[in-house]
This record gives C-alpha cells, structure tokens and sequence, in this order.
C-alpha cells in the first residue's frame, strides 16, 4: 500500500531519513509502546507515549510543515505524507500531541499574535504542552454555533463558565482552545470568543465518559469560574467562529494517510484470522473481504487525488469526500472482524476485556459521528461542492 | 502517481470537450443506433480526421500522432460524457495493444487506424482456437463488431488480428443502444499474431471502460444536481430537500473515487503494466457500479420525466448496465482481484 515505489529523489531519501529515526528511537523505553494507543486505545500508555511526544519534539518531528521562522521544517505536502505513512508503518504510538499540532498550532499561524505565536507554538513543538479541543457541548453537537458556554472579562481575566463534552485527552492536557460566547447579546456564530484556557486550575473539573467500548477516550469538562488571560483570545473577540472555521478550512486530511496504512494492518489481522479459522471458505466473507481490500485501495486513491492538491484552488471539500469514504468503510470492516470469528466473536475477557476485533467493530461506530458526523459532511458536499441550496 | 492532467492534456480535455457538447446530442445518439454500422460516420470523420483523435496511440513513424494511452483516456472520459456513438474506445483500445505487439500486425493496421478510415473491434471473451495460423470458434456480443474492418481475438492466451471480412459478423439487439454489438464467427480465419497477452488486453480494455465510466457518470450527477435546482415543488426547488441533497452528496463522493480510481488504473497501465492485472479489474468493477448507482439515482431524482423514452437519463442506465456486465461482471470481478492480489 505504501507509496514508497513513486517517491522523487528527495522524497526517497526523507524516507529513508524518518525510517532510520524511528528505528533508532522506537527502541528501549518505547519498545513496548509499538501499536498502542489507536482507535479504541486512547486510554493506553499515556504517560509512556507523552514521553514519547517529548521524543518526537526533540527530533523535530512535530510541526514539520509549519514555516520554518516559527520553529516548522516548511516540508512538502507530500514529504508530510510520507512521515504519517512512515510513522503508521513503524506501529509507532498514536500521538497525544496531535491536538495541538493539528488544530491550535495551525490556528494560531493563520490568525494568532507574534506574542502568542511565541507563547504557545514552542510547547507543541518540544511536545511538552499538550492541548485539548472545547467545541461540542451537551446542546451544541452538529449545531456548533449554539454552544452557551459563557466567558466575561473582569479585571484582566476571561472569567469561564459552562459544560463542553467529547474533550479527547483532557485528562492529560495543559491548555484548553475554547470556544465560548463572549457578547450575551449577540446570537449564533457572532459573539464567540476563541480562548486559551489553562486546565490546571481550581475552576475546571474533567469527568470521562464511559463509552459503549466500556473505554474512556472521551470526557466531560466544567468550567465554573475558570480563568483565561485577557490577552490568551485568538482573533478579536467576539470573532471566534472565524478564527476556529479558518483551521477547518486549511485542513488538508495529511494526516488520513497514516491513518491508512493503520486501516491496512487491520485488514491484514482480519484477513489472518479469516484464514486462521477457515472462515475465508464461506463465499460470502470471502467477497466481503476481498470488497473491503478494494474499497481501501479506492480510498487511497481518492485520498491522493483530491488531497494532494494545493488549498484554495478547490472548492476545499476535499476532506469531506475522504471522510464519507473512510468512516464507512471503517465501520463495514469491523461488522467483517466480528462475523469473521463467528459465535466466538460474542465472548469477552473479564472485565470486558474486548479483543481487537470487537474492539474494532465497537469503536468504528464513532467514526461516522466525530469530526462531524455523516450527514453534516453530505450537508458541506451537497451546499458548497453541487451548490445545491440551503433548505 | 499522476492523477491531475498535465497541460497539454489539459488542452485535449478542453478542445475534444468543447466540440463533443457541440456536435453530440441524445437525438444524434439515438439517431447513430439505427445507421449503418451503429455509429455516427460524420461524427467519427471529424473526430479522426478534423481532431486527429485516432492517431493518439499511433507511432510517428506508421501515421500516428506519437501519443499514448494517457491521451486516449482524456478521450474517453469525454466520450464517455457524451456517449459518443462512435467505436473510438474500442479502436483506440486495439491501436494501443497494436502499438506494442508484432511490428508486421502494426505496419499492416495502425496507419488505417490512425487516420480513421479503418476501425477495429475486440473480441477478447470468445471460445476461440489457435491452429495453423487460423483462428475458428465464435466471439458473442462484440463492441462495435458491426462497424469494424479489423478485429482483435483471444485466442487462448495471446492476441491475433483478424480481418473482418475473412470472419462472419452478425449485428445483435442490444439492451444499450448506444454501443452497437455483433456476434462473429471464425471459420479457420487467417489469424496475424499480435503477440500480446490477452489478459494484458483486457485489463487495458477494462481500464478504458472504467475512465469513460466516470465521464458518463460525472454528466449524470451534474445534469441531475441541475435538475434539482431548477425543479419546483411544495414552492421551492427540490434540492433544498435534505432527502434529496444527501443522496446527491454520495453520489458526488462515488464519483470522485471513481475518478480517483480510474486515473490509478491509467497511470498504471502507462508506468506500471504489470500491476494493471489487479488495477484493471479493480477499476472496471468500481466504475461501473458507481456508474450505475449514479444513473439508477439519475432516474429517481428526476421522477416520471426520468422514466421516459424522451429523456437521456435511460440511455446512460442503459449503458452503465452494458458497461457492468462486459469485460467481466461485478462478481466476475470481485473473484479476479481477490485471486489475482492473493487474498483469496
């Protein structure tokens, strides 16, 4: 599946770069963190992997496309591709720092002040300040534009109250990026303010959620009376929405292809088992199986085509197209993990120990509900990509 | 990988484009069925001779323009929007493989080929037998069989060529009307050897059915979302509804994959030949269903006026099933890849 066969010279050589990094460092400590961590596993290994986080900063792998002044490498698109393809390939850990790499660190260079560009991108790069996500609330899920987490400003300080929801790792976090309504007057998407909240303080409380997984990837985080800097707002306030839509906007998915290579090792698992038990005998697994090697393959196609080319110059639907393939297929191929193994598949381990395949088969069900469920991605293709009107 | 146009093809796409939405409607597509042959002759006389479309895959050196199958697929992807009623992909298809085999079989076809004043067919799914250099056995619903003065036949493994006046050709009914078809026999027929494997042929065959997939499914999902948008009812236009948008959004994902996927199977078979034998397939079987999900759906959205003889949206329903069942079925397919890729 891997790219490898069509690299430039250059490409061929960061390659092998990140390969032999990775050699050398997945090895002591980190040894036993190969393939901890994904989907279903978020809860794992964590102060092993934020060591590991460290790790990564140090060899400067975090932040590798951001502009070189504020601490990036400035690599290609398709070098980028390649590290997640590299780092997927070494069974390397899911990361916990992805968060801040992904979401804040790019928010902040397209709309943050030099002072916090200064401030806040070094920490995402040493991997030594990790971040969570306060968007969705109890009441605001798709409806992004009601959250009615509230913050004012009293005597230099942002002063916080309200519930946010799905928070992955708050647990673990430093800071917060959240979205809260600054201007009680205003309604919907004006009034929001983008703020930089410390999570270790008296006014933020963290309870996970337990999942149908039995699992606690997600959590629940109060603010009551938390406290933000006055000068911690990304944007002018009240002018938040753009400031978090504008990340949306430059997401070029580069990361789906480390995701990919992830899905080709589960495939190859269910596959084994499918021929460990005899299972791949039954004509109907069978073609479910070899559908799901084509649906991958088709995947990664379309991944490249779409992703690969530059922002701006399409109708920027690009990750919404990957996302209604993948999530999908996800799913399918977990209903296959379980079928594969049979009446087998139904029997757990105490504690409700789940193998990887029920694992599979329970987690995918998130996929097509976070980072914007289906039916919100087929609302952006159907308005922005066909043009078709707003109802 | 490539999966954008370099300029030139660029260029291609722009002018073969351009002069197809001219000159093609759904009354000349209909019209071409009941001609000689199955295909629009004026049609194809311009397109080989005014555009020199023809000669794409053709050497220099026997009358082509020196192109290659990149070039053929821009073509087809176009006449596959228009459903062009002209047996281009099955001479382009013939041209390439000719291109590659004997130099005798190339110097004695390509340069009628290349200027359009032959045609060729593929008879690739045949019981057919080698002996002595004559090829007997009979070949079923061959594309653009009527039409062709050459015809490319499987003869067990390896590919010869085969006048079509030393065969017996039959025009057949067809379900599609827009691909003409012919039942052709061989009786101890010279046979001119080609000397290029015959799975290689139709894979690339099923690589260019899969590009001109995606262009014909491509007009159908933009000539549906136009419907949408024009279409008032309950005083609104119906693509406002929910119901309607969200399908129309997964037929757009399809038809991207499809597009994705079809352009994998065209740089394959131009940079990696030896891999089009699980990317060919693939590729057929992807397309083509999307195609066809694409005009079922074309069909519905477009309510009774869809169901109509008038209407264009049965002409493509039509040829996506055409397009499915030929050169290997979904099941058929299915098998191929899973054995050929060693998963099962």
């Amino acid at each position: 599946m891997g790219g490898q066969d069509n690299d430039a010279a250059g490409d061929a050589a960061f390659r092998d770069e990140i390969r032999s990094w990775l050699a050398a460092n997945l090895t002591g400590e980190f040894a036993a963190l190969v393939g901890k961590g994904g989907p279903g596993r978020e809860h794992e290994f964590v102060p092993e992997r934020i060591a590991w986080e460290r790790r990564l900063g140090e060899g400067r792998w975090i932040g590798i496309g951001w502009p070189q002044q504020d601490g990036g490498r400035e690599l290609s698109w398709q070098q980028q591709v390649i590290f997640h393809e590299e780092y997927a390939r070494a069974g390397a850990p899911a990361r916990v720092g992805h968060i801040g790499e992904q979401l804040l660190g790019p928010t902040l260079l397209m709309c943050g002040t030099p002072q916090q560009r200064a401030r806040f991108l070094p920490g995402i790069l040493t991997g030594t300040e990790l971040w969570c996500q306060g968007y969705s609330e109890p009441e605001a899920g798709s409806d992004l534009a009601a959250v009615k987490t509230r913050a004012v400003l009293r005597e230099g300080q942002w002063h916080i109250h309200g519930q946010k929801v799905w928070t992955s790792l708050a647990q673990f976090s430093d800071w917060c990026f959240v979205l809260a309504r600054t201007d009680p007057g205003e309604q919907r998407h004006r009034g929001l303010s983008y703020l930089l909240v410390p999570m270790d303080q008296p006014g933020v409380d963290v309870r996970p959620i337990v999942q149908l997984t039995g699992t606690s990837e997600f959590n629940e985080v109060f603010f009551d009376d938390a406290r933000a800097a006055e000068a911690d707002v990304v944007g002018a306030p009240g002018d938040g929405w753009r400031v978090a839509m504008s990340t949306l906007a430059v997401e070029r998915g580069v990361s789906t292809f480390g995701q990919q290579q992830g899905f080709a090792r589960e495939f190859e698992a269910v596959l084994a088992q499918a021929r460990a038990n005899g299972g791949i005998a039954d004509p109907d697994l069978a073609a479910r199986l070899v559908d799901a090697w084509i649906g991958l393959r088709v995947l990664r196609y379309t991944a490249q085509a779409t992703l690969g080319v530059p922002a701006g110059t399409t109708p920027g639907t690009e990750a919404n197209i990957v996302k209604l393939l993948w999530a999908p297929w996800h799913q399918r191929l977990g209903e296959l993990a379980v079928d594969v193994l049979g009446a087998a598949g139904t029997e757990v381990g105490p504690d409700y120990d789940l193998s990887d395949a029920q694992r599979l088969f329970l987690y995918t069900r998130s996929d097509t509900i976070y980072g914007g469920s289906n039916e919100i991605q087929r609302n952006v293709i159907a308005e922005r990509l066909l043009g078709l009107p707003r109802g | 990988m490539e999966f954008t146009d370099s300029p030139d093809q660029a260029a291609l796409r722009e002018v073969v484009r351009d002069f197809l939405g001219r000159h093609v409607t759904p009354e000349r597509v209909r019209a071409a069925a009941a001609e000689p042959g199955g295909y629009d002759a004026a049609l194809w006389m311009r397109l080989s001779g005014e555009l020199g479309l023809t000669a794409l895959p053709v050497p220099e050196a026997l009358g082509g323009a020196g192109a290659g199958f990149a070039e053929v697929a821009v073509v087809l992807e176009e006449t596959g929007r228009v459903l062009a009623p002209v047996p281009y992909l099955s001479g382009a298809v013939a041209a390439t493989l000719l291109a590659c085999g004997e130099p005798d079989a190339a110097r004695q076809f390509l340069p009628g080929l290349a200027d359009g004043t032959a045609k060729a067919a593929l008879a690739l799914d045949g019981e057919v037998t080698l002996e002595d250099g004559t090829v007997s056995g009979t070949a079923r619903n061959v594309a653009d069989g009527a039409a062709a003065d050459v015809l490319l036949v499987r003869a067990v493994d390896t590919l010869v060529a085969v006048r079509a006046a030393d065969a017996d050709v039959e025009a057949v009914g067809t379900l599609d009307q827009t691909r003409p078809r012919a039942n052709v026999t061989f009786r101890a027929s010279p046979a001119i050897t080609v000397a290029v494997p015959a799975d290689l042929a139709q894979d690339l065959l099923r690589t260019a059915l899969a590009v001109e997939a995606v262009g014909a499914a491509d007009h159908c999902l933009a000539a549906t979302v136009a419907y949408l948008k024009e279409r008032v009812q309950f005083g609104r236009p119906i693509g406002q509804f929910q119901a309607l948008k969200h399908r129309c959004a997964d037929l757009a994902v399809e038809v991207e994959s499809a597009r994705a996927t079809a352009r994998a199977a065209v740089w394959t078979a131009v940079h990696d030949p030896g891999s089009l034998a699980v990317v060919g397939p693939l590729a057929k079987r992807h397309c083509a269903d999307v195609f066809m999900h694409v005009t079922a759906e074309m069909i519905q959205l477009h309510g009774g006026i869809g169901f109509t003889w008038e209407h264009e949206a049965h002409l493509y329903f039509k040829r996506a099933k055409s397009t499915q069942l030929t050169a290997g079925t979904p099941a058929q397919l299915r098998r191929l890849v899973g054995e050929r890729a060693g998963l099962i």
